[in-house]
């Protein structure tokens, strides 16, 4: 765990003080101590007391933080604060660190935010009780659980003196999760100072009985004799190891508590997007395909590969559009929203145009509205191809449409038309900000099939997310896989309800809709379904196929 | 009870912890938007802040702070009473250096109004002099308002030539200190004090009354009053914390005020026991005179619920005690008046006008 444990006392000439300090250390940061003590398990470290106190000037004068009554901390040092001369190091083999304790750290930056925890643990934050665990701290300084407690000294002002354990750490939410662990066991180390030190109190009081309490009076004058504003903790506790005994217990927080939670990433289940290009690459390694996917590859290959090809290059002088809202700016909000509409809902797409970059550019930004399983594009063809091949089909100018389309398919037709009398005027002043080679190209829309009155929701939030100015261009992106793969869990749950679950009535159905808000939005749905995954539908399938047997 | 019992609050929040500034306490009688005036105990560690603090706020007999613990963070300590006593007591610890850019002393200082720094008499005074000299000349620049208050305290060890001459001592190293860096117009205030006798209440009193914008008047109406009802000497007193908040031009004698405030205890003991109600032994109704066999009477009136008017005077002077009475009646009027005009901050000539028109008897 990458965390300081210190020990710090409330001196009685020096205010707030650290006493002892344990810190890992790992083979790769900052060795200084740590050069020659590879395989040791226990062995005093090499710098003195000297050198860490002239570190400790140093960080003072440097960061500037030097005054006059805290830094005594480096040079005057009492019985009270005093803790070990040089310190005590662990090494863990298994997780190759080491736990060095001292009486302060070496790292001026560490000092500086062990020494602010701990004045704030003794002398600003007040726990509830006055004894027992507070949390505080902040990015910049760190996390400090810092546990306050009191121990029995019949010589001291108040007959105890106040320490506290403080645990510091950058990660807070580690430390939070610690706080169970840490509690419990820091407070069976105090517990077991208490008790010693409790141990010699009652001596000392039975010792000297009254001698401890006598008062001279001497005129007005009360006085109260035989107080000594600072002793060490090991006089308290009449315990030579005292300082041994919280090395190993430091170190025993330090090691378990980094053992008892480990950090993992989580990552969310794969979209249904990416099972969908997963699936793509697994059908062309393993070399068969599924039927539809035959009929794309084998009657489009050849233009496929074309029409990419040529995209790779583009034309600067031509016009380009570059995402769906460029294409939002250009066509308007109305034919925008309509086009959108027909796109959403499974409607054959025609783009029809002589400027191949153009319509195929166009194709490539309406794409982004359906989930990938949902697209098949046809991007430039010389004739019409049919609404169950594609439901985005590019086309060259002055294709005719058969006859039997016109009549019954759903489809909608954007005509990209080169007039060079336009100059503009075309378009809503709303798209004052559309380059100028658009201003020559008119867009004419047209379409057989009648909308429904109401768009569906995701298409209404997807063009809001488009308006709002504050999504940057990959805010957006993210957005519409959000909003994608929330309606693609819809399709799901009622893919799974109607073709899996057998005859459902059709009021059953109705309701499920009604609790996933997506009544009325059948035509979106049903389409959608086209776009799950294999994998999935298998699956579903059979694991019904199963519960049914 | 007037106090707020025992409050431990968060001291200083070191700067950057992402703390909003203090924020007063709406409380009983606050006029509206005004900051509560903040007095700051200081001094080295040991020199007796928080005894003071606890005797004369919280009635902790003396003896008793012999066992009080070390402080080790800044104790804050609520003083409400009354639109007049309002004001907040922070103890500030001793070990800790608050101009350590660690603490906010922007906000510490900021806010004050006075700062007392206590100096234990009994030690060597040398330490605290250099400490004082700092802190003066840090807070001075933090914050030009500040009055600053010496305590030379636990005076009562000392003989009295050793008093005067301590003081003395302590005035002359403490200005000439000032002096020398440049602070000559920064004034120090003396007091010798003491937490066996009334002289804590006395500095205290003098203290707080520097705090009080309505000072002049409350003296002016007590002046009015002795003048014509044969008083010798009247004191307005907070009756919980036994301060005076006013008292009439007259020099003060100590003796006169421990027998105010005995009286206040007596009264307060008296009413606790016999009183009818349980909450409060102090009421509108309190009222109290004690005649002593030197010739003199206590006189004692309550003003408001915190307040009361304590007077000694000849007993040959009391035969009427009809026009003290009615006297005190238009002075407690007065004094009212003068809590609406602060409640709500109409300006002070209405204050005059009421004062003249209340003693046309």
């Amino acid at each position: 765990m990458n965390a300081v444990v210190c020990f710090c006392h409330f001196c009685e000439i020096h205010g707030p003080r650290i006493v002892y300090c344990t810190q890992p250390f790992r083979p790769q940061e900052p060795k200084g101590l740590l050069e020659s003590e590879e395989g040791e398990t226990k062995r005093v470290k090499s710098p003195s007391v000297s050198s860490v106190c002239s570190d400790t000037v140093s960080t003072q004068t440097g960061a500037g933080t030097g005054t006059p009554s805290l830094p005594s901390m480096k040079n005057d040092i009492c019985e009270g604060c005093y803790s070990v001369k040089k310190g005590f190091v662990s090494y863990d083999e298994g997780g190759q660190v080491s736990y060095v304790s001292t009486q302060h750290p070496n790292n001026p930056q560490v000092f500086s935010r062990i020494r602010q925890a701990c004045i704030r643990s003794l002398s600003c934050e007040v726990c509830p009780g006055r004894e027992g665990p507070i949390f505080f701290g902040d990015d910049q300084y760190g996390h400090v659980l810092s546990y306050t407690f009191y121990i029995k000294d019949s010589k001291a002002r108040g007959l105890r003196r106040s320490y506290s354990i403080i645990v510091v750490m950058m990660d807070k939410i580690y430390l939070l999760n610690s706080w169970p662990f840490l509690v419990p066991n820091l407070q069976t180390v105090v517990n077991n100072l208490q008790k010693k030190a409790e141990i010699v109190h009652e001596n000392e009081i039975g010792k000297k009985s009254q001698g401890d309490r006598i008062f001279t009076h001497h005129g007005n004058l009360l006085q109260r004799v035989n107080c000594k504003p600072a002793r060490s903790l090991i006089e308290l506790t009449n315990d030579k190891n005292v300082f041994v005994l919280l090395h190993l217990a430091f170190v025993w927080i330090l090691k378990s508590c980094g053992n008892r939670i480990t950090e993992s990433i989580l990552e969310g289940p794969p979209t249904e997007d990416s099972i969908i290009d997963m699936e793509k690459i697994e059908e062309t390694e393993e070399g068969f395909m599924k039927v539809f996917k035959v009929e794309d590859e084998t009657s489009s290959d050849s233009l496929q590969v074309n029409t990419e090809s040529d995209v790779d290059i583009i034309d600067p002088t031509l016009p380009l559009v570059t995402n769906i809202r460029h294409l939002y700016k250009i066509l308007g909000i109305h034919n925008f929203h309509i086009l959108c509409h027909h796109v959403v809902i499974g409607n054959q797409i025609i783009v029809m145009g002589s400027v191949k970059q153009l319509v195929v550019s166009i194709l490539n930004a309406l794409k982004i509205l359906l989930p990938k399983g949902c697209c098949r594009v046809e991007y430039y063809s010389d004739k019409y191809q049919e609404s169950w091949k594609c439901n985005f089909l590019g086309l060259e100018s002055n294709v005719k449409l058969p006859i039997h389309v016109m009549a019954s398919e759903k489809f909608v037709m954007l005509e990209v038309v080169y007039d060079d009398s336009l100059n503009g005027s075309q378009f809503d002043s709303l798209d004052s900000d559309v380059e100028d080679y658009f201003r020559s190209y008119d867009f004419k829309m047209s379409s057989p099939v009648t909308l429904q009155e109401r768009a569906p929701t995701v298409l209404n939030k997807m063009v809001a997310a488009i308006q709002n100015k504050n999504l940057s261009d990959s805010v957006l992106e993210q957005c519409f896989i959000c909003l994608k793969e929330e309606w693609m869990n819809k399709v799901k749950v009622v893919f799974k309800f109607t073709k899996a679950g057998g005859n459902r009535s059709k009021e059953d159905t109705e309701k499920l809709l009604q609790v996933m808000g997506a009544k009325g939005e059948e035509q979106l749905l049903k389409f959608w379904m086209t776009g799950l995954s294999a994998q999935y539908r298998n699956h579903i399938l059979s694991s019904h196929v199963q519960a049914k047997s | 009870m007037s106090y707020t019992e025992d409050e431990q609050v968060v001291g200083s929040f070191p700067k950057g912890f992402g703390y909003g500034p203090e924020e007063t306490d709406s409380d009983i009688g606050a006029s509206g938007g005004e900051e509560k005036p903040r007095i700051l105990l200081m001094g080295l560690r040991r020199s007796g802040k928080s005894s003071i603090q606890k005797v004369v706020f919280h009635k902790v007999s003396p003896n008793e702070t012999l066992f009080l613990e070390s402080t080790n963070k800044i104790v804050k300590d609520d003083v409400s009473n009354s639109s007049f006593v309002r004001f907040q007591i922070w103890d500030l610890p001793g070990h800790i250096d608050f101009f350590d850019p660690t603490f906010d002393s922007e906000n510490i200082f900021g806010g004050c109004g006075a700062l007392i720094f206590v100096i234990d008499a009994q030690d060597d005074y040398m330490d605290a002099l250099v400490r004082l000299h700092h802190t003066v000349e840090r807070a001075h620049k933090i914050n030009s308002q500040i009055k600053f208050e010496i305590f030379i305290h636990k005076v009562d060890g000392l003989l009295d030539d050793h008093k005067i001459e301590t003081q003395r001592d302590i005035h002359q190293r403490a200005c000439d200190d000032l002096e020398d860096a440049g602070l000559e117009k920064v004034n120090l205030s003396f007091h010798l004090t003491s937490i066996y006798d009334h002289s804590i209440f006395e500095a205290f009193s003098k203290v707080v009354q520097k705090l009080i914008p309505q000072l002049p008047i409350l003296e002016n109406l007590l002046n009015i009053l002795i003048s014509n009802s044969g008083i010798e000497k009247a004191f307005l007193f907070d009756v919980v914390s036994k301060i005076y908040i006013a008292t009439d031009s007259s020099p003060v004698d100590m003796q006169c005020y421990e027998l105010c405030c005995d009286m206040i205890d007596v009264v307060i003991d008296i009413s606790c026991i016999y009183g009818s109600r349980d909450d409060g032994a102090f009421d509108d109704q309190s009222a109290a005179i004690i005649k002593l066999n030197t010739n003199t009477v206590l006189y004692l009136r309550e003003v408001n619920k915190y307040l009361a008017l304590v007077c000694i005077l000849r007993e040959d002077n009391y035969n009427k005690q009809g026009l003290i009475d009615y006297n005190f009646h238009c002075f407690r009027k007065s004094i009212q008046e003068v809590f609406e005009v602060q409640q709500n901050k109409t300006g002070e000539s209405l204050v005059a006008n009421g004062t003249v028109r209340s003693h046309k008897t």
